[in-house]
């Protein structure tokens, strides 16, 4: 009984990181179909930014805000130079986003070193309840995370900038002949993506080590997590999706090792997207 | 008989094409005549590199069908072969590691392959699904340690072949240049010969529109898998050669950064040029071991903008670029 408490919690903080990890993607690749292999770029950019801040003794709250406005405008950049002109062609946005990953990775390594880098659990307790142990700074995480992608559905369902991004994900052509700045709408929703993806990378850095692969672990989860959700479905598909992804992962890896786990729960993803091309939320 | 703008072009560049190749490879043959040491071992690994990015012209030049995953099938091929000896008291392992790897590769991409383009998966789908491929392969040949060697790798004895009653010491350099140039040679042949047969045609066909070769009778899903099977066989035969010459073996072959390393030298040579993917290779990988000694962040840094300012405007990478210099005036009905 507690053995199945603790991995249910367990489960649960990972679902929430996961999630929080995938949001960015959700974002740019869920409502705008761009594919961001620089995804993993980004989070590890809002990691390092972290990392930099806080040696510097900015305190860590600052720390995340600034990373994540820091990812946010690179993204801008980025979208602004390069991606915007691509937007018709999924191929080369899916090799240009990558080609941001192999610069990016290299500025990184230059900037900040190959060292593990690691950034101070700004809450290092715990509450103890029996055996297990709820960590304090994750749990905490898990409630932003909660906070935002639920802020995020608020946002897309009940406000008139919502609206706008919903008809421009339904059909961005007659969204613009009746009058949305289509290009403008683009490069918000890019914007923000970036931003959340850099904000996941600072709050996730004190949880790992740093290096500058870290976002890479996260990269192809996250396309599992935002297609085993059901690409645009934002608020639903990405808490699902990061349940099945996640959860999954901690509970085979009570029977094997984590690598095993990680495997099977690849496999069961690669299934998903045979067998339910639109998610596991959204009817044939 | 007048040929629509694309086939006159196609034909140009084959000719000339040809031409090139034929000087690279009877240069290549005559190098250890003219070189020994530090150059004569590293050939062949950049060829065989050459002939992992000619795996993935084939897919993706040809075929359309962009795979991230090009390095698993040649890890696999690698661990075969450093496998083998354990595998066969009666038979040669070396030539078993080549008949397996060739196996692994093509049954491996033929299953995973029909499984997906069966039931549509296309286009980006396809790319997170053989990302994926190569991370797994990654993390079990890390997780296989009593089999594998784990992270520290695994090392694989250079080949002694005998035919007959003659013996070849692959151990030294030139012996193992000289199998594994005409191994290349005989793939680049090959593969060309599959571009342009009737089934080359179709995967031409399937590149441009796939709807409408579908809509023609073709199971196009057929072809693509017949297409991936014959890339995956490859670039495991490739990986078998390499184990064997590098003598050596670990899963960072098979992980995310080789594998799209790959992407990277096939974009730059020039995708829909079996030569093209075959010298990008040879000379990104080149450069990048001589640059990398002298300055290896910055080395790196060029390789990913070039890459961007590649994919961004020159969409056929140097070959394309170079073929289009010097049939300027078959372009020009294009526009029309």
């Amino acid at each position: 009984m507690q053995t199945a408490l603790s991995v249910l919690v367990d489960s649960m903080l990972i679902t929430f990181v996961f999630a929080l990890a995938a949001l960015g993607l959700a974002i740019i690749f869920g409502l705008m179909g761009v594919i961001n292999m620089g995804h993993g770029a980004m989070l590890t950019l809002g990691a390092y930014f972290t990392w930099f801040a806080t040696t510097k003794g900015v305190p860590f709250v600052a720390a995340v805000l600034l990373a994540a406005a820091g990812v946010g405008l690179i993204g801008l950049l980025l979208e602004h130079f390069i991606i915007r002109h691509f937007y018709d062609r999924p191929f080369e946005t899916l090799l240009l986003t990558w080609g941001f990953f192999l610069i990016s990775t290299e500025l990184i390594k230059i900037a900040f070193g190959t060292d593990l880098r690691t950034v101070t659990n700004p809450l290092p307790g715990a509450a103890h309840f029996g055996s297990f142990v709820l960590p304090a700074y994750q749990s905490v995480v898990a409630l932003i995370s909660l906070a935002l992608i639920v802020g995020l559905g608020v946002m897309l369902y009940r406000t008139g900038l919502g609206i706008k991004i919903r008809a421009l994900v339904q059909n961005a052509e007659v969204a613009s002949l009746l009058g949305l700045n289509v290009a403008r709408a683009y490069k918000l929703v890019f914007v923000a993506g970036s931003a959340a993806a850099g904000l996941a990378g600072a709050l996730i850095s004190p949880m790992l080590s740093v290096d500058p692969y870290i976002g890479n672990i996260f990269l192809v989860r996250s396309f599992f997590v935002v297609i085993v959700g059901g690409i645009g479905q934002v608020l639903g598909g990405t808490l699902v999706g990061s349940f099945l992804i996640g959860g999954s992962e901690t509970f085979f890896a009570l029977f094997s090792g984590q690598v095993v786990a990680q495997t099977i729960v690849f496999m069961l993803a690669i299934l998903v997207l045979r067998f339910r091309p639109a998610g596991v939320l959204r009817a044939q | 008989m007048k040929y629509p703008p694309a086939l006159s072009r196609l034909s140009f560049s084959w000719y000339s094409e040809n031409a090139v190749a034929t000087v690279i490879f009877a240069v290549l043959a005559l190098l250890p005549a003219f070189l020994s040491g530090y150059v004569i071992y590293i050939v062949p690994q950049y060829l065989l590199y050459g002939v992992l990015a000619m795996s993935l012209a084939l897919l993706w030049g040809v075929a359309g069908i962009l795979s991230f995953g090009q390095a698993a099938f040649f890890a696999l091929g690698a661990y075969a072969m450093g496998l083998a000896p354990h595998w066969t008291s009666s038979v040669d392992p070396f030539y078993l590691a080549l008949l397996v790897s060739l196996l692994i590769g093509a049954v491996l991409a033929g299953v995973v392959g029909y499984f997906l383009f069966s039931a549509g998966v296309r286009d980006v789908y396809f790319v997170l699904v053989t990302l994926a491929l190569s991370i797994m392969t990654e993390q079990i040949t890390v997780s296989q340690s009593d089999i594998t060697g784990g992270y520290n790798g695994m090392f694989i004895p250079r080949a002694q072949l005998s035919f007959g009653g003659v013996s070849l010491d692959l151990s030294a350099d030139v012996p193992m240049y000289y199998t594994i140039l005409p191994i290349v040679i005989g793939i680049y042949v090959l593969l060309r010969l599959v571009v342009a047969s009737r089934f080359g045609k179709v995967l031409v066909g399937i590149r441009e529109n796939e709807d409408r070769v579908l809509s023609l009778g073709f199971r196009t899903s057929l072809y693509k898998t017949a297409a991936f099977a014959l890339s995956g066989a490859v670039a495991g035969l490739a990986g078998a050669l390499y184990g064997t010459h590098a003598s050596f073996v670990s899963p960072s072959l098979a992980g995310v950064l080789f594998s799209t390393q790959v992407v990277v030298w096939v974009a730059i040579g020039g995708r829909e040029s079996l030569l093209g993917a075959l010298l990008g290779a040879v000379g990104v990988a080149a450069l990048s071991n001589y640059l990398t000694a002298i300055t290896p962040e910055y080395w790196q840094l060029v390789v990913g903008i070039v890459f961007v300012i590649v994919i961004m405007a020159f969409r056929g990478g140097v070959a394309g670029a170079l073929i289009r210099l010097g049939s300027r005036p078959p372009m020009e009905p294009e526009r029309g």
